[in-house]
C-alpha cells in the first residue's frame, strides 16, 4: 500500500462522487415506488437500460444530440410508468409479489432489447463523451458532470415537490395512509399514476446517463441491482435525497479503496461500511 | 403396344417428378444426417460473444451441406441454449448425448461451460473439440482437443510474444504496469505476465486487480497515470478494456504502449484513444491470413451474415477464427478416419496435424495442446492489423510505438 | 392410521424417486431432476426463515456459496474425501449464519428491508473475501480430480441420489417445522413479532434456530453442487442470481406453505428448460417472464395459496401446528354468553390474600427525551382488581408495556413474587413468569385463526402446554368469552367487540398469575360493557389478580378494589375508588385547574 498523491486521491474521490450520483439517479425512482407505492420495482433497471439503448439508437443511428433524446424518452417513459401502475392497481399486489412481477417484466424487457439490438456490447461515441473540463488539477468529464447535475436536480426537485407543494403533501399522505387521505379528498389513484410515471421518467434519464458513460449489454441490467438496492435501502425508502447521499458514500468509499489498495477489495469496504451504518442506525429505536 | 407406351410414359413422368421434387440440394448428399450437438450461451451475460460462434457454426454446416456434407451425408447441428450457466451446460450435453443421441459433440463457449461439457464427454467417451478454453491446465480429459492454439502454457508464451514484439521498437519499454480483472482465464494470463516481466528484467511499477463486474475505473486509471509506465498490460475481458480506456481518456492519459488481453475488438477499434492498442490474436481478416482461399471465402460469408444478424462488429477475428478452426479440426478427423468413431478420431488427431485458417494445428503436447499460435495485433488507423511475428504481419505493417 | 400423512408422503415420494437410477434412464433425466431437487432445497431452506418468519433474506447466495467453497477447499485443495465435506459445509454455513443472526437480530428491531440489505451486503463481503484470499484467489477451484462416493455406477446417478436425499430431508424438515411450535412461533413473528414475544415466544432463539437450519441446508446443497459443476468460480457462485431466484420460486409457489417453494422451484426450472432449444432462446426467455407476471397477478398467494389456512370453512390440515378435530364435544358444553364456567384450575393466584404480588419501584421509561414514566411506585396485591386510571398521556399504557416487557425500562425495578426481578428481561421470559396483557387496540395475528391465536399463548405462556392441550385450553377460553362459534374464523372476520374478547381470551389462555387489561372496554356499547364487567368479575372470582386500566369510570367504580391514579408518568393518588376520585388533585389532573373562583 503506497500513499497516493493528493491529486490521485482527489480525482478518485471525484470519480466516486460521479458514479455515486448515477447510483442515486438510478435509485431515485426505485426509492419512490418502494417507499410510496409499496412496490419493489425491479423493472426500473430494465427501463433504464431500455432508455439507454434508445438514446444510443437515436444518437448513433439517427444522429440526434443525446440531450434532445430526452424530449422523446421522458414523455414516453412517463406514459409507460402510468400504464404499469394502471395495470398493477387492478390487482392487489403485496411488495414481495411486486418483486416477482417486475422481475418477469425485467426478463421480458431484457429479451426484447436482445432481440432488437443483439447482445453485442455497444458503446456510444458522442461529442459529449469527448468533452471535459479541468478544475485545477482535476478533470471533470462532461458526461459524468451531466449525470451529477441530473441526479442532484431531480433529487432536489422531487424533495421540494414532496415537501412544499400541495401535490407533494397529498402524495406523502397517501403513502402513509391511503384510506385516510382518500377520506380527505385526495385522489389516491391519480397520484399513484403520477408517481409511477415520474419514476419511469427518471429511469429514462438515468438511461441517458448510462448510455453516455458505459458500454451497454442486455445482461448488464443485473450488474446494478445489488449496489443500487443498497443505496436505496440505506438512504431510506421514499426519501428522494437518500439514494443520492448513500450512493455517493458507496461510490466514494469504493473509489478511495481502489486508490489506496488493491481495487479488488473495494466491495468489501463499501459493504462493510454499509453493514456498520445499518447496525448503528438500527440501534436507536 | 399402346399400354406399354402409356406405362413407360407414366413411369418416366413419375421419375421426372420425383427428381424435380428432390431438388438440386439433395443431389450430392444422401442418407441420415450426421448430427453434431453442442450448447451455446444464447442468453445471459456470455451471449454477446456466443452469437459469433452460432453464426460461424451455421456458416460451416451450410457450406458442408452445399458440397458433399460429411462422408456423403448431410450435416445437422443441434444447438441448445445453456443460458451462460455451467450446470445447465452439463445437463444439456447429457441430453444431447443420452437422449438426442447425437453422433458427435462440439464444444460450447467459454471456459466454465467447456469444463462442464468436458466432464460429460469424458463420462461417455466422446471426443470434444472446443474453441474458447482459456485455462489449459483444466483440460485434463484425454480426448479433448483445443482448436484455439495457445499452447499448454499461454500465461508464459503469450506475454513473451508480446514483449518480443515490443523489443523491436526503437525504444523498447523498460517499466510495466499490469492491471487485470480477476476473471479466471484473464487473471491467469496476467499473473503469468507478471512472472515474465520479472524474468526479462523489466521493472513492474504497478500491479492492480479488480473484481470482474467492476463499474468504476476512475481510481485505477489514475493510479496507472501516476505510475508513469512505458507499457500497460491490461488483463481485460470484454467491456472492461473499453471502460478503462475511457476512464483514462477522461483524465487526459494515453498509455505510451498498451495491450489488452481479451477485448471486445470492434468497439475498441472504434475508440480514438485506443490508437496503437495491442491485443493477442490468432487470425485477422487481411493477408497473409486471407491468402488462404478457405479463409477468404469464410471472411466474406461471415461479414455478410454478421451484418444481417445486426452485430455491431462484422469482422472475423480470434473468436470467429477459433470457432471455424474447431469445425475444421472435426471435419479433418472425420474424413481421415472415414467414420464417426470418437476413439479413432482422437488417436488420429494426436498423431497428425490439421490445416486450419490459423495455421497448422497439432495436439501432441501437455493436455493435447500444441504450438502457441498467438500473434500480436495493433489498432492502426482505426483498424486491427497483425504486426508480429513478421511472417504473419499484414503486408508492410509493423509495430508502432509512441 | 398414519400419524403424519404429509411427512409419510414425502418419504414415500423420496423412496420412489430413488429407484429412478435403477431404470437406467439416459443421464440427462437424472441431471434434470438433480437441478430440480437442487432448487427445491435452496428455495425451501430459504423459506424456512424468510417465508415463515417474514425476515426476508437476500443472502442465501452467501450461505450456499460458503458450502460450495468449503467443499472446494477441503476436497479440491486438501484432498479431504468428499463425503466428509458435506456435514462440515453444513455446519460452517450454519455457524456463519447464526453468528450473523446473533449480531443482527439483537440490534433493536431490525425490520424487513434492513435485514434484506444486510444479508445482501454480506454476500458481497463474503464473495470479495473468497476472491482475494487463497480460498479462491481468482483462478477458480477445479474439482475434476475429486472422487464422488461410489453409491451407484455413474456420476450423474450418484449426484441425483445425493441431491434427492437433501431435497427429501429439506422438505421433511420444512413440514416438521411448519407443524411444530417453532413453526407456529415463526408465523406469529411474521404477523406481529412484538406481540409474539410478549405472549411468550422466544423470538430471538427461534429466529436464530430457523436461520441456522436454513443455512445448514443451503450449505449442504452447495457442497454437492460443487461436485456437479466441478469448476467453482466466485462469479458463478456469488452472483445475485441465486438469492433472487430462490425468492421468486418461493413467492411463486407460496411462502406460507411448506410445499410452496418446492412447487415454485419445479415450475420455474421446468419452464426455463422448455425453452432451451437454440432457435427460440431469446423469445423463450421472454415467454418465461410473461408467465411469471401473469401467474402472480392472478394468484397473489402463489400457486399453493388456495391451500393456505382456509380455516374459515373447515379445520385445515395445512394450518400450522395444531392437530385439529380431536377435541371431544363435551369440553365445549359451556353457555355461549359465558360468564360462568371457567375451569377451576386455570388461574391460580390463590385466594385473595392481600400479600404483594407485583412490586414496582422507581420505574422510569423515556423515549428520546420524553419521560413517559417518571419514577412509578406501586404494589399489586394478590387477588385484587387494581384500577389504573389517569388522563390521556399519563403513562398508563406505557406502564403496562414496560411491566409486560413490550418496552425495556429505562430505570427502576419490577419484582414479581416468587420470580424475582423482571425489569430488563426479554418479554417472553416475563410471559413465562406468569404475566399476561391485552392490547388496547387489539393486535391479533391476522393470518392465524381465532383458535390458533388463543392456543399460542397457552403453548408459550406460563402453562407451556402441548399443542393438543393448548387447543383444548383455547377452546375453553373461547367459549368463556363467547367466541366459541368463531374458532376457525380469521381475526378480520370479527367485529371490534369480538376482537377485544379475543384479546382477553388470549391473555387468559396463558394461565397467568397477573393479568393486565389495557382499556379492554373502549369502543364497546353500554350493553357490551355490562357483559364485559360480568366476565372480568368472573375471572377474578376464579383466582386471578387483575390490573385494570380504564377510562370508563362506571366500570372502574364497579369492579376495582383499589385504584391508582397516574399523571405525567407519576402516581399521584392511591386508595379506595370513591375516595380517590374525589380528591382535588385527581380532579385537577383530569379536568385542569378550574378558572372560576368557586371552591
Amino acid at each position: 500500500m503506497s500513499l497516493p498523491s493528493a491529486t490521485l486521491l482527489a480525482q478518485s474521490i471525484l470519480s466516486g462522487v460521479f458514479i455515486g450520483a448515477l447510483y442515486g439517479l438510478l435509485g431515485l425512482g426505485l426509492s419512490l415506488s418502494w417507499g410510496m407505492l409499496r412496490q419493489i420495482n425491479l423493472a426500473h433497471f430494465a427501463l433504464a437500460f431500455l432508455g439507454a439503448y434508445l438514446t444510443h439508437q437515436l444518437t448513433a443511428v439517427a444522429h440526434w444530440d443525446p440531450l434532445l433524446t430526452l424530449l422523446v424518452i421522458v414523455p414516453a417513459f412517463f406514459a409507460l410508468g402510468v400504464l404499469m401502475q394502471a395495470t398493477f392497481a387492478r390487482f392487489a399486489i403485496t411488495p414481495f409479489n411486486s418483486l416477482l412481477v417486475t422481475f418477469g417484466l425485467t426478463v421480458i424487457i431484457e429479451s426484447a432489447i436482445q432481440a432488437i439490438w443483439t447482445a453485442d456490447p455497444r458503446m456510444l461515441d458522442s461529442a459529449y463523451g469527448h468533452s471535459k473540463f479541468k478544475v485545477g488539477a482535476l478533470y471533470v468529464p462532461l458526461p459524468e458532470l451531466l449525470t451529477l447535475v441530473f441526479a442532484i436536480a431531480l433529487a432536489l426537485l422531487t424533495w421540494a415537490t414532496l415537501r412544499y407543494t400541495d401535490l407533494g403533501k397529498a402524495m406523502r399522505a397517501a403513502a402513509e395512509d391511503a384510506k385516510a387521505a382518500a377520506a380527505f379528498g385526495v385522489d389516491v389513484r391519480r397520484l399513484a399514476l403520477l408517481l409511477s410515471g415520474a419514476s419511469a421518467a427518471f429511469a429514462g434519464v438515468a438511461g441517458l446517463c448510462l448510455a453516455l458513460s458505459f458500454t451497454l449489454a442486455p445482461s448488464q441490467i443485473y450488474a446494478w441491482i445489488g449496489v443500487v438496492f443498497a443505496a436505496v435501502m440505506i438512504g431510506g425508502l421514499g426519501n428522494p435525497l437518500g439514494p443520492l447521499v448513500a450512493g455517493v458514500v458507496i461510490g466514494v468509499s469504493e473509489s478511495v479503496t481502489m486508490a489506496i489498495t488493491a481495487p479488488a477489495w473495494a466491495p468489501l469496504v463499501s459493504f462493510s461500511l454499509l453493514i456498520a451504518v445499518l447496525l448503528a442506525r438500527a440501534e436507536k429505536i | 403396344m399402346k399400354t406399354v407406351t402409356r406405362l413407360s410414359t407414366a413411369w418416366t413422368a413419375a421419375a421426372l417428378l420425383a427428381l424435380a421434387a428432390a431438388g438440386p440440394a439433395q443431389a450430392a448428399t444422401s442418407g441420415p444426417p450426421i448430427r453434431i450437438g453442442s450448447t451455446l450461451s444464447l442468453t445471459g451475460p456470455l451471449s454477446g460473444t456466443a452469437i459469433i460462434h452460432k453464426i460461424v457454426g451455421e456458416i460451416y454446416v451450410d457450406q458442408l451441406n452445399k458440397k458433399d456434407g460429411l462422408l456423403g451425408r448431410p450435416v445437422e447441428w443441434v444447438v441448445k441454449d445453456d443460458q451462460s450457466k455451467p450446470d445447465l451446460a452439463r445437463t444439456l450435453y447429457e441430453q444431447l448425448i443420452t437422449v438426442d443421441k447425437v453422433d458427435l459433440v462440439i464444444g460450447p463457449y467459454a471456459t466454465p461451460n467447456i469444463v462442464s461439457a468436458m466432464g460429460v464427454a469424458q463420462r461417455y467417451n466422446k471426443i470434444l473439440v472446443h474453441h474458447t478454453m482459456g485455462i489449459p491446465s483444466l483440460a485434463k480429459y484425454d480426448m479433448q482437443f483445443p482448436a484455439w492454439s495457445v499452447g499448454p502454457n499461454p500465461e508464459t508464451t503469450v506475454p513473451n510474444t508480446v514483449l518480443d514484439a515490443l523489443a523491436t521498437l526503437p525504444k523498447p519499454p523498460k517499466t510495466v504496469a499490469i492491471v487485470t480483472s480477476k476473471f479466471p482465464s484473464v487473471f491467469l494470463m496476467s499473473k503469468g505476465a507478471q512472472e515474465v516481466v520479472k524474468k526479462r528484467g523489466l521493472s513492474e511499477v504497478l500491479f492492480l486487480e479488480w473484481e470482474f463486474g467492476n463499474r468504476d475505473y476512475g481510481a485505477i486509471a489514475n493510479r496507472v497515470k501516476d505510475a508513469k509506465p512505458d507499457f500497460v498490460w491490461v488483463g481485460a475481458i470484454g467491456l472492461e478494456g473499453n471502460q478503462l480506456l475511457d476512464a483514462m481518456k477522461k483524465i487526459d492519459y494515453t498509455p505510451p504502449l498498451h495491450f489488452y488481453m481479451y477485448p471486445a475488438p470492434g468497439p475498441l477499434a472504434k475508440l480514438p484513444e485506443a490508437k496503437n492498442a495491442l491485443a493477442a490474436s490468432i487470425f485477422e481478416q487481411h493477408p497473409p491470413f486471407t491468402n488462404n482461399p478457405v479463409a477468404a471465402e469464410f471472411v466474406k460469408l461471415y461479414n455478410d451474415r454478421a451484418a444481417k444478424a445486426g452485430l455491431a462488429d462484422n469482422a472475423v477475428e480470434t473468436q470467429a477464427a477459433a470457432s471455424f478452426s474447431t469445425w475444421q479440426v472435426l471435419e479433418a478427423a472425420i474424413k481421415a478416419t472415414n467414420g464417426l468413431n470418437d476413439k479413432a478420431m482422437s488417436d488420429w488427431l494426436k498423431k497428425n496435424q490439421v490445416d486450419t485458417i490459423q495455421g497448422k494445428l497439432r495436439f501432441d503436447k501437455t493436455n493435447n495442446y500444441g504450438d502457441d499460435l498467438m500473434r500480436v495485433k495493433q489498432i492502426q488507423n482505426g483498424q486491427w492489423v497483425t504486426v508480429w511475428p513478421k511472417e504473419w504481419a499484414a503486408p508492410g505493417a509493423k509495430i508502432l510505438g509512441q | 392410521m398414519i400419524r403424519n400423512p404429509a411427512r409419510t408422503g414425502i418419504v414415500i415420494a423420496g423412496l420412489a424417486l430413488a429407484t429412478v437410477p435403477l431404470l437406467k434412464l439416459p443421464a440427462f433425466y437424472e441431471s434434470f431432476f438433480y437441478l430440480i431437487f437442487y432448487w427445491v432445497v435452496l428455495a425451501t431452506s430459504w423459506n424456512i426463515l424468510s417465508g415463515y418468519s417474514g425476515y426476508f433474506s437476500f443472502g442465501h447466495g452467501a450461505f450456499f456459496g460458503i458450502g460450495m467453497y468449503t467443499t472446494a477447499t477441503l476436497a479440491g485443495q486438501f484432498g479431504v474425501p468428499f463425503v466428509w465435506t458435506l456435514p462440515i459445509a453444513a455446519v460452517i454455513s450454519a455457524l456463519f449464519g447464526m453468528g450473523l443472526g446473533a449480531v443482527v437480530f439483537r440490534v433493536g428491531r431490525l425490520r424487513g428491508e434492513l435485514f434484506a440489505l444486510i444479508t445482501l451486503a454480506v454476500t458481497f463481503v463474503v464473495a470479495t473475501v473468497v476472491l482475494n484470499t487463497p480460498i479462491d484467489g481468482g483462478q477458480g477451484v477445479n474439482l475434476g480430480g475429486v472422487k464422488l462416493p461410489a453409491l451407484t455406477g455413474s456420476a450423474s446417478s450418484t449426484l441425483y441420489l445425493l441431491m434427492l436425499m437433501m431435497a427429501v430431508a429439506t422438505v421433511w424438515i420444512a413440514h416438521a417445522i411448519f407443524r411444530s411450535r417453532l413453526g407456529l412461533g415463526l408465523f406469529a413473528i411474521h404477523d406481529d413479532e412484538d406481540v409474539a414475544e410478549v405472549l411468550g415466544v422466544p423470538t430471538f432463539s427461534y429466529k436464530i434456530g430457523a436461520l441456522g437450519i436454513s443455512c445448514a441446508l443451503a450449505g449442504a446443497a452447495g457442497a454437492i453442487h460443487a461436485m456437479f459443476v466441478s469448476y467453482v468460480t466466485v462469479g458463478e457462485t456469488f452472483s445475485v442470481f441465486v438469492p433472487l431466484t430462490v425468492v421468486l420460486m418461493s413467492v411463486l409457489g407460496g411462502t406460507r406453505h411448506w410445499l410452496g417453494p418446492a412447487v415454485g422451484a419445479s415450475v420455474i426450472t421446468g419452464l426455463l428448460y422448455i425453452f432451451t432449444a437454440g432457435d427460440f432462446a431469446v423469445a423463450g426467455r421472454a415467454a418465461v417472464g410473461l408467465i411469471l407476471v401473469v401467474v402472480i397477478l392472478f394468484m397473489p398467494d402463489g400457486l399453493l395459496g388456495r391451500f393456505i389456512n382456509t380455516g374459515r370453512k373447515r379445520p385445515s390440515d395445512e394450518a400450522p401446528a395444531i392437530p385439529t378435530s380431536t377435541v371431544p364435544a363435551s369440553d365445549s358444553a359451556l353457555p355461549a354468553a359465558a360468564a360462568g364456567a371457567a375451569p377451576a384450575h386455570a388461574l391460580k393466584s390463590g385466594a385473595p390474600s392481600g400479600e404483594p404480588l407485583l412490586m414496582v419501584r422507581g420505574l422510569a421509561k423515556s423515549f428520546k427525551g420524553l419521560r413517559a414514566l417518571d419514577g412509578v411506585d406501586l404494589v399489586v396485591k394478590r387477588g385484587e382488581i387494581l384500577g389504573l386510571v389517569g388522563p390521556n398521556g399519563s403513562g398508563k399504557s406505557t406502564l403496562i408495556n414496560v411491566v409486560s416487557g413490550h418496552y425495556r425500562a429505562t430505570a427502576g425495578s419490577v419484582a414479581f413474587s416468587g420470580q424475582g426481578e423482571l425489569a430488563g428481561l426479554p418479554a417472553h421470559r416475563i410471559a413465562h413468569a406468569g404475566i399476561a396483557r391485552t392490547y388496547q387496540i387489539p393486535r391479533p395475528f391476522p393470518h392465524l385463526t381465532v383458535l390458533q391465536n388463543v392456543a399460542l399463548p397457552a403453548m408459550f405462556g406460563r402453562a407451556r402446554l402441548t399443542a393438543a392441550e393448548a387447543e383444548r385450553e383455547a377452546l375453553t377460553w373461547l367459549e368463556f368469552t363467547g367466541l366459541g362459534v368463531k374458532t376457525h374464523a380469521l381475526p378480520e372476520d370479527l367485529n371490534l367487540h369480538q376482537r377485544k374478547f379475543l384479546e382477553l381470551a388470549r391473555a387468559l389462555a396463558a394461565r397467568p398469575e397477573l393479568l393486565l387489561l389495557d382499556e379492554v372496554l373502549s369502543g364497546l356499547t353500554p350493553g357490551e360493557i355490562d357483559g364485559a364487567i360480568r366476565t372480568i368479575r368472573a375471572i377474578r372470582d376464579r383466582g386471578a389478580t387483575i390490573v385494570f386500566v380504564e377510562h370508563v369510570m362506571r366500570a372502574v367504580m364497579e369492579l376495582t378494589d383499589r385504584i391508582v391514579v397516574l399523571n405525567n408518568g407519576r402516581v399521584i393518588a392511591e386508595g379506595a375508588p370513591a375516595d380517590v376520585m374525589a380528591r382535588p388533585e385527581v380532579v385537577t389532573a383530569y379536568l385542569g385547574k378550574p378558572h372560576a373562583a368557586t371552591a
